[in-house]
This record gives C-alpha cells, structure tokens and sequence, in this order.
C-alpha cells in the first residue's frame, strides 16, 4: 500500500511535478506556487479551536435532549478576546 | 474544490417521508446503542467466570437474535451501523464502532 | 457602512515595503503596513459591520463566508511569510485605527519579537497519520475451537475475539503514531501535536492517530521530507500524509491575552 501521499511540496523540495517560478526578467519579485493548505487545516490554526460538526438529527421531538436538532458546521468558540474595536480609543491615543 | 465539498455535511431533508426515516433512525440508534451496551457486559460476565454454560448460551443466543434482528431493522430503511452514529462533538460519537 | 476597521493579518520585522505590491487584502483592499518598534503589522480596511463582533457571530457558522475570509487571510499571510519572518494573527483581528494597531505593538512586542526569532528561516510542515481501514475479522466461526456449548458460546466467542483484535490494533496504531512522532520531532526544530480531525470534514476513511505540526530549517526541509518517508516505511500499517512548506501558523500565532 502506498504509505506516503507528499502534496503540494513546494518549490523548496522537488518531490512532485516542477511549477514553474515565473518570468524572473521582468519582475523584481519572484512569484511562487502557493502551497495550498486544506481548508480544514487552515481553519484549525487560524481560529483558537478549530471547526466541529455539531449533531446529526433533523427530527424535533418534544422532551428529547440526547440529539442536537440541527446539521450545521460550528465554530467552537467566538473567542472572547477577538479585538474588541472600542478597546482602542479606552486605551487612548498611545502609539 | 472535492475537498471543500465534503466540509459541508449531508443537508437533511425535511419533507414527510424522510421525517418517518429520521425519526427510525433516532430509535434504532438508541436500540443500537442498548445493544451494544449489552454485548459488552455479557462478555464481562462471562469473562468473570461464575455463569453456567446454560446461561453462556442463552446469553450468546439472545445477543446473536438481537444482532441479527438489528440487521433486519436497518436493512428496511438501507441504514448503515455509521448512518447510526451520531457525534455528541467533544464527547465524541455515541458508538463504538 | 460604518467606519472602516482594521484588520490585521501578520505581524513581521524586516519585510521590504515592495514585497506585498502584488496582493490584495480581504474584500480586494489594500494592504497597509503599521510599524511600532522594528515590529510591522500587515493590515488591511474593513468593515465593522462585517467583520466586527456582531458580524462575525452571524458569519461563523457560515462556511462560504469563512472559507473566503479564511483563504483571503492566509493569502496574505503567505506573501508576508515568502519575504520575512512572519507572525499571522489568529482570523479576524481587529482594531479600530492605526493607533490601536500600534497599541497592540507595543502591548504584544516581546512575545512577538520571541516568536519571530523561533521561526525566522523556518517553516511549517505537517504529518498526518492514518490507520488503514480495519480488515474484515477472519471468520472465527469457521474455526474448530475447543467448544464448550452451541452457536450461543460461539457467538459470544466470536465478539470477543473482535473486541481483542480491535483494543490490539488501536493500540498498535498509537505506538506505531508515537514512534513517527518522535522521530519527526528529533528531525525538526519545534513540534507539536495537533487535535485529530473529524473524519467528516477531512473525508479520509481511516482514523486520524497523528496530526502534527513540525517547525523545520527552510535548508532541511528535504532531509525532514526524507525522514517522513522513511517512517512511512517503517509503519506500513499507517497511512502516512505530509504537506508544506507553510508558513509557521502553529509556532507563532499568539494566543492573545
């Protein structure tokens, strides 16, 4: 069984297909493949505690608390700490 | 993109027939659950030593009834053992397996 | 739309004011820099509607909102990361004006400024582990074991011994991923170990045993690649999955106080 899958090494190590760097005459600034990073990894570090699929359950019973009513992806926490845009002017004009 | 696609779980419809489906799936996970919950303390029981072989049999027996009745349950609504499994998020999914 | 707020996605030292020409920020802005003490801030204007706390409660269950705010971000993050040591910023912060940017500087300079130095010249990799889908149990019943009673004593037989096989190989799997780990841990310069992912939102079958995250010399990335492979080798039963280079997400977001 193939044991490793290497994806989107990059530039930096030659382990799959060759991207091209892009035309290095013309531009002061070399442009490179982006390595792409799965939605879900890159949702994971991004927010404090990454994405969770809530419960599974699209009946409503009356009195049943076992289940979650609803699908839906939820976000985990709304940190609380997220910038609060009025901090900055309590804070005053520092800088 | 394929990969994004599956973040978006399944959209459960909300029409009458599948609310009949819905509602047996809830009720077989919990059976499903009991079931499950059973097997493992017969086998604990059994593990401890102090059953008869009639009692090893009739509990084997009825597990296997149970299991097989199970299956017939499923089968009527094309239900999976993961079509069972809901997850309760942090605390996990609620079967094992 | 109310006034414009901004939105910062890295912080970073060093970076060539020429070097983010070619990116946008979110929702097509430009990107600015907010320097305070040999610390730059890559930023951006936004909405406060959209993104502030209120906006952001209605869109975080949104998907398509996140997964556009999400790319857009790390867009950004990259460029800032391809040119000089980077910092990102956990999604959607936020102050209202430059001065609070520079407030934010000056408040978070030495946690910062020590973040920079642990990832400057480095990068992220990152190795999944993978247990292969769990065989089908050979047919138990069609062994002559010694037998004690009928089909009963064999059915409860039976499960036992699937019980056993499956506590056997989830512990093998957890070696099997510790072992990688560790060697992967030596080969790179920081590490560390991320929770498993919903199979339901990778779509992989197997069950996650490892989600690590490794910081690794830009110069070794080849000799950790190779390393990888080797482990993979050792542990056929694991599937093993490795991507990057990324920019260091997992070694120098700051937990904001």
């Amino acid at each position: 069984m193939a044991a490793v899958l290497l994806r989107d090494a990059g530039p930096a190590v030659s382990a799959g297909p060759v991207q091209p760097v892009g035309d290095r005459t013309g531009e002061s600034v070399v442009q490179r493949p982006q390595p792409q990073i799965s939605l879900v990894d890159l949702l994971d570090r991004l927010l404090g505690s990454g994405v969770v699929l809530a419960g599974d359950v699209v009946i409503s019973l009356a009195g049943v608390d076992l289940v979650q009513v609803k699908l839906h992806a939820m976000i985990s926490s709304v940190r609380a700490d997220m910038a609060d845009p009025r901090q900055a002017v309590r804070g005053g004009s520092g800088g | 993109m394929a990969e994004e696609r599956r973040l978006f779980p399944q959209r459960l419809e909300t029409d009458a027939e599948s609310v009949e489906r819905d509602l047996f799936k809830l009720v077989l996970t919990i059976i499903e659950l009991v079931r499950q919950l059973m097997e493992a303390q017969a086998l604990r029981r059994v593990d401890e030593g102090d059953l008869t072989d009639e009692q090893v049999e009739g509990l084997g027996l009825g597990l296997m009834h149970l299991e097989e009745a199970m299956e017939e349950l499923k089968g009527r609504y094309d239900l999976t053992t993961a079509d069972l499994n809901i997850d309760l998020g942090p605390l996990g999914t609620l079967l094992s397996e | 739309m109310a006034e414009p707020g901004r939105y910062l996605y890295a912080v970073s030292r060093g970076l060539e004011p020429g070097a983010l020409a070619a990116t946008r920020g979110l929702d097509d802005a430009r990107l600015d820099l907010v320097e305070k003490d040999g610390l730059v801030a890559v930023v951006s204007d936004v909405d406060l509607d959209v993104y502030g706390e209120e906006g952001l409660r209605s869109h975080l269950e949104d998907l398509a909102w996140l997964e556009r705010v999400a790319r857009g971000h790390d867009e950004v993050v990259q460029a800032v990361a391809a040119s000089a040591p980077t910092a990102p910023l956990r999604l959607a912060t936020i102050c209202l004006d430059d001065d609070g940017v520079r407030s934010r500087l000056r408040e978070w300079h030495e946690p910062l400024r020590q973040a920079l130095d642990r990832v400057e010249g480095r990068r992220e990799w990152s190795v999944k582990a993978y247990t292969g889908r769990p065989a089908d149990a050979p047919a138990q019943d069609a062994q002559a074991a010694p037998v004690t009673g009928g089909a009963g004593a064999a059915y409860l037989r039976r499960k036992r011994s699937q019980t056993d096989e499956r506590r056997a190989a989830e512990e093998q799997a957890v070696e099997a991923a510790s072992a990688v780990h560790a060697a992967l841990a030596a080969a790179s310069v920081a590490s560390r170990l991320l929770a498993a992912q919903d199979p339901r939102l990778t779509g992989h079958e197997g069950t996650m045993t490892l989600n690590g995250a490794y910081l690794v010399a830009a110069d070794d990335a080849e000799a950790f690649v190779a390393e990888a492979e080797r482990q993979a080798a050792d542990h056929p039963d694991l599937q093993v999955e490795v991507n990057g280079p990324w920019p260091p997400y997992s070694f120098a977001t700051l937990d904001q106080p």
